[in-house]
């Protein structure tokens, strides 16, 4: 069975530099969270709750979709049963 | 590295510690109830609370959490198997009608090693989630 989240795909880096190359920490402060789950984020080592991919949306004045990308490859995960 | 990742290895290093504390008091002292003292050793594992981080009052965030939650979790289940392992293996060694009776020095060194795998599991799980993800 695929895994979904591995189709989770971010742009925190490349947001982070477009807005005056914001650090790891200084993000990791406005959102609340630390550098180092930032770090994860970015190296698609952890997925955030729905809270937190708000609060980073949010922190780059951004949509949640302008942020995270889910790229469906092989159709929807769940079936009727 | 985080503080939480520095906290299971402190906690490694003070299990490792009152391992070898505790065999080499059995060694010269013999298994008795003497050498259940070197268990008060594990009382350091609550020494990175104090630490400055804690202190100041910072909290942990939700992958923090997530990890520390699925690493006591883990800790929990490898004592729950372990505890199931001795008494299935009790029960076939010494029989299911056999009476058993033990010191409460044992009864509470049983424990103290409980704590320490619950400690140890707990640790390693987070040292390992903390290396390849929280999704892994």
């Amino acid at each position: 069975m695929p895994d979904d989240k591995s189709a989770i795909r971010n742009h925190i880096r490349r947001l982070r530099f477009e807005h005056g190359e914001m650090t790891q920490d200084e993000l990791g402060k406005r959102v609340g969270a630390t550098r180092h789950t930032i770090m994860a984020l970015e190296a698609g080592k952890y997925f955030p709750s729905l809270l937190l991919a708000f609060r980073i949306a949010r922190a780059f004045g951004a949509g949640v979709e302008q942020v995270f990308e889910f790229a469906e490859a092989s159709g929807p995960g769940l079936s009727a049963s | 590295m985080t503080n939480s990742e520095k906290w299971a290895l402190w906690t490694l290093g003070v299990i490792v510690l009152t391992m070898v504390a505790y065999f080499t008091f059995v060694a010269l002292l013999g298994s008795g109830p003497a050498s259940q003292s070197v268990f008060a050793l594990l009382a350091l594992t609550s020494v990175p609370a104090t630490s400055r981080r804690h202190l100041k009052g910072i909290g942990f965030d939700e992958r923090e959490r997530e990890i520390s939650g699925k690493a006591l979790l883990a800790g929990l289940r490898a004592c729950w198997v372990v505890f199931i392992g001795l008494v299935m293996a009790t029960g076939w060694v010494k029989g299911w009608d056999a009476t058993l009776a033990i010191p409460v020095w044992m009864l509470c060194a049983t424990i103290w090693w409980a704590a320490m795998l619950v400690l140890a599991v707990e640790s390693v799980t987070t040292l390992v989630l903390y290396r390849k993800g929280s999704n892994a």
